[in-house]
């Protein structure tokens, strides 16, 4: 998520470190950050959040309180420290939770708003985090998603219905085939698995997704009712799926959020819309039906360094806990943990230690090697048996392929492939090594073989089973292919590693290749001849080799093979013959004799 | 001249290392059921941790995937040795292809090779993982190594952490001696992992760690596009 520098300023009292030094301590102890780009004279870091902390780091408070505790700052604005007191209590409108996947619903109604546009520093933070400034309601309503994590929405109270004198809103499935017209203005055809926000019964938002048209904020709005939910993470993000509409809100839903988060929420956004936008508060209804309790994790100083293979002490522990500012009672070496209520993910005693470790640094985790080990390792007899083969064929002048387990026919099929070519799962290795084949034979000569020879041990589903098989194929022979059969060993033999050290580049363009002999006289070395016929053709010589030599009436013949390519473009026949001409005049020159 | 795949000989040489450690090189399948690729391994049903991997899903046979990971060996291997009645501790490495469901370019592939190494015991630590990487990396690229982890998140570790790897020494290529490099991920193996398999997560405790072998031969012999894995072209291949 991005995350500007200055609105995270705005949490500490102390001036903050530049963001070059602020990505390196995230990365160091919590998350990694993908880029720094300037706004403006703001720098905003893209922090990626993992899947673990979606609870409580998609927002700038949650990004400052991993900073205060890394860098050792305290929150001088920290909005969870103060419990929110939703009060007054109105009976203006009445809420219904129909369905268990909202944990609680908070509506908040307020009166006489004049909408218009933000002031600039509430555009500033936006725009910041590339968002489009809409108006000052609506921004306040982002602004504190984005400051503090919860999604929030505000519906023109002109817009929802009233019985009773009061606007009933509900939470409850939608019915099969119903509609909305959503904020983006397109149509969403909704199903019963689907959880909606109704004012007397019609659809106003899809929950935790989008809000409606119907009762959108507009320049006439004077009436709002904020609403500040917890919907449950599976059920937003199977509807944002169904739906394509995945939202800043969705996707922080998705996560799971703490319910309590909630109330700070309102309390906070009641509070920046009567600054922004005027009108005066009716008050709050509160429905929360199962208060969330208050979470609490163990963890021993053994235990920590037992996992960490640390020698941390129960002051170090201690530390690290009250620079995340989790509660704790220290007893006998037994750290009762009281994680904050947007911590979500502390449960386990290995939770805490993972916490420990990122904040004393994984830097601070010894080296240390595996203690000693008494079981005899077992023999892999399917490995035994494909590195058998693999000796055996490599003996034979047969290389190594590996060609893709994707097919154009197979018994089984993958569904949706990117590339959507070859969804199948081959049922044999056969037609990859026959296309093998084909492509390599053109290079032969270059790779200096006289047959090509290909094998593959690879698996292939065939007949319900998954199997792995041995496909071997060459120039001169029929392909074949069979199982690969377990081979009884009791070790491995110590077979040869690839003695390569580096990998050089080959050309992609074709090559041309050139026969040369000559005559010399006996006792030529040669090599040197070798280096003239180098000398001459330069660099587009890719490779000369003698292949054939011979005595006879006190003469020598050699014969060399000069393959001609170029790393940057096809030759041609024209440009080689040349080449060729001119060795064949240095070669005469020398005195020897074409053949 | 003839010879085995550049990635058969890392694996050869991993095994070889790893065996005199005394892990068991142990397998499992590359069609997958979902229990393995992702429950038991503690990455929960329509949760985002799911997106973390683009799946590729098999027509017709819900709950089956082409493995994102060899992690699944660590679930079947454990199994496995309950099963048999054998507690820990437990040594094992796996090395085979592994699939993602993204487009090809010159640095990923639908399909490529991962190692994965379990330790279980009573006394497994992120210290001995450590001192497992370093060991292996030295091994394998001849120079002095040092490891460094970021924090990150696997749904089935507990610490998890990002490796880097970083070499020096005569023999490392210069292209990569005194870097960081991203090797993989690794951690302490979750409990609920360990529970999943029928371990109990009291007495035992352990480390597991997997990266992309592509990658590691990439690194080793300056290959610049992991396409040439799969390539099945001689001139590649007979370099090695």
């Amino acid at each position: 998520m991005k995350i500007s520098r200055d609105w995270l300023q705005t949490f500490f009292d102390t001036p903050l470190p530049p963001a070059q030094k602020l990505k390196e301590q995230l990365e160091s102890h919590v998350f990694e950050v993908e880029s720094i780009e300037k706004v403006g004279g703001d720098e905003v870091l893209d922090v990626k959040v993992t899947p673990n902390r979606g609870h409580d780091a998609l927002s700038h408070r949650g990004i400052a309180k991993e900073l205060s505790a890394i860098l050792e700052l305290p929150l001088s604005n920290d909005p969870f420290v103060v419990r929110p007191l939703l009060a007054p209590v109105t009976t203006e409108v009445s809420i219904k939770l129909d369905s268990n996947l909202c944990k609680r619903y908070i509506a908040g109604y307020i009166k006489g708003v004049t909408v218009g546009p933000s002031p600039a520093w509430l555009k500033t933070r936006l725009e910041a985090v590339g968002q489009r400034s809409i108006n000052n309601v609506v921004d306040a309503t982002n602004f504190v998603m984005f400051n503090m994590g919860q999604p929030l929405h505000a519906f023109d109270a002109g817009k929802l219905e009233i019985q009773d004198s009061r606007f009933k809103i509900q939470v409850r499935n939608a019915r099969e085939g119903e509609t909305m017209v959503a904020l983006d203005k397109k149509e969403y055809k909704l199903t019963s698995s689907m959880l909606i926000i109704t004012a007397g019964d019609a659809p106003v938002g899809i929950a935790g997704v989008k809000g409606g048209m119907p009762a959108a904020i507009d320049e006439t709005t004077k009436g709002i009712v904020i609403e500040s939910a917890n919907f449950d993470g599976v059920s937003v993000r199977k509807t944002a799926q169904a739906l394509k509409l995945r939202t800043d809100a969705s996707a922080r839903f998705e996560q799971v959020l703490s319910p309590e988060l909630a109330a700070h929420g309102m309390q906070a956004v009641a509070a920046l819309i009567i600054e922004l936008a005027g009108g005066e508060l009716a008050g709050f209804v509160d429905v929360y039906p199962e208060p969330q309790k208050p979470m609490f994790a163990n963890v021993t100083v053994e235990k920590v360094n037992a996992v960490l293979g640390t020698a941390l002490t129960g002051a170090d522990i201690a530390d690290a806990f009250t620079r995340l500012g989790f509660a704790y009672k220290e007893e006998a070496s037994v750290f009762e943990v009281q994680a904050p209520f947007e911590r979500l993910d502390i449960a386990l005693p290995e939770d805490l230690a993972e916490e420990v470790a990122r904040v004393v640094g994984y830097d601070k985790i010894p080296s240390t090697p595996l203690p000693k080990f008494d079981k005899q390792p077992e023999i892999n007899k399917n490995f035994a048996a494909a590195e058998k083969a693999r000796e055996e064929l490599v003996a034979k002048g047969y290389s190594e392929v590996y060609t893709s387990v994707f097919a154009d026919k197979g018994e089984r099929m993958v569904l949706n492939k990117v590339d959507s070519v070859r969804p199948y799962l081959r049922e044999s290795l056969l037609p990859g090594l026959q296309e093998a084949l084909k492509k390599n034979i053109p290079n032969k000569d270059l790779l200096g073989l006289k047959e090509v020879k290909l094998f593959e041990v690879g698996t292939v589903w065939k007949g319900g089973k998954e199997l792995v098989t041995l496909g071997m194929i060459g120039e001169k022979e029929k392909a074949s292919e069979k199982i690969l059969e377990p081979m009884d060993a009791d070790a491995y033999e110590i077979l040869p590693l690839s003695t390569a050290t580096r990998f050089e580049q080959f050309s992609k363009y074709p090559y041309i290749v050139r026969d040369i002999a000559i005559w010399v006289p006996n006792g030529t070395e040669p090599v040197e001849v070798l280096k003239t016929i180098k000398q001459e053709a330069g660099e587009l010589a890719h490779k000369i080799t003698l292949f054939d030599r011979f005595e006879k009436e006190g003469k020598t013949s050699l014969a060399y093979r000069i393959i001609f390519q170029s790393f940057d473009r096809t030759l041609t026949e024209v440009e080689v013959n040349e080449s060729m001409a001119k060795i064949g005049r240095i070669l005469v020159d020398k005195g020897f004799v074409i053949r | 001249m003839a010879s085995i795949h550049p990635i058969s000989s890392l694996i050869r040489e991993a095994n070889q290392i790893f065996l005199q450690m005394g892990f068991t090189f142990a397998e499992g399948p590359l069609l997958e059921d979902e229990w393995h690729n992702f429950d038991a391994l503690n990455v929960p049903k329509d949760h985002p941790v799911r997106d973390m991997q683009d799946t590729f899903y098999i027509k017709d046979e819900p709950g089956h995937v082409l493995r994102t990971h060899t992690s699944n060996v660590q679930i079947r291997y454990m199994e496995e040795q309950i099963k048999k009645g054998i507690q820990p501790p437990y040594r094992a490495v796996s090395m085979g292809k592994v699939f993602r469901n993204e487009s090809t370019d010159m640095g990923h592939e639908a399909e490529f090779s991962q190692i994965e190494a379990l330790v279980v015991g009573t006394d497994i630590t992120l210290a001995n993982l450590k001192g497992t990487l370093g060991l292996l990396f030295e091994k394998i690229f001849q120079g002095s190594v040092e490891i460094r982890f970021r924090p990150s998140f696997f749904a089935f570790t507990e610490p998890s952490v990002e490796m880097d790897m970083r070499l020096s020494g005569d023999h490392v290529p210069e292209k990569l001696r005194d870097k960081w490099m991203e090797m993989g991920g690794a951690g302490m193996v979750h409990p609920n992992v360990l529970k999943n398999s029928g371990v109990d997560p009291k007495k035992y405790q352990g480390f597991a760690f997997g990266f992309g072998l592509d990658r590691l031969a990439m690194l080793k012999w300056s290959i610049d596009d992991i396409r040439l894995m799969h390539s099945a072209d001689l001139r590649f291949t007979n370099q090695f």
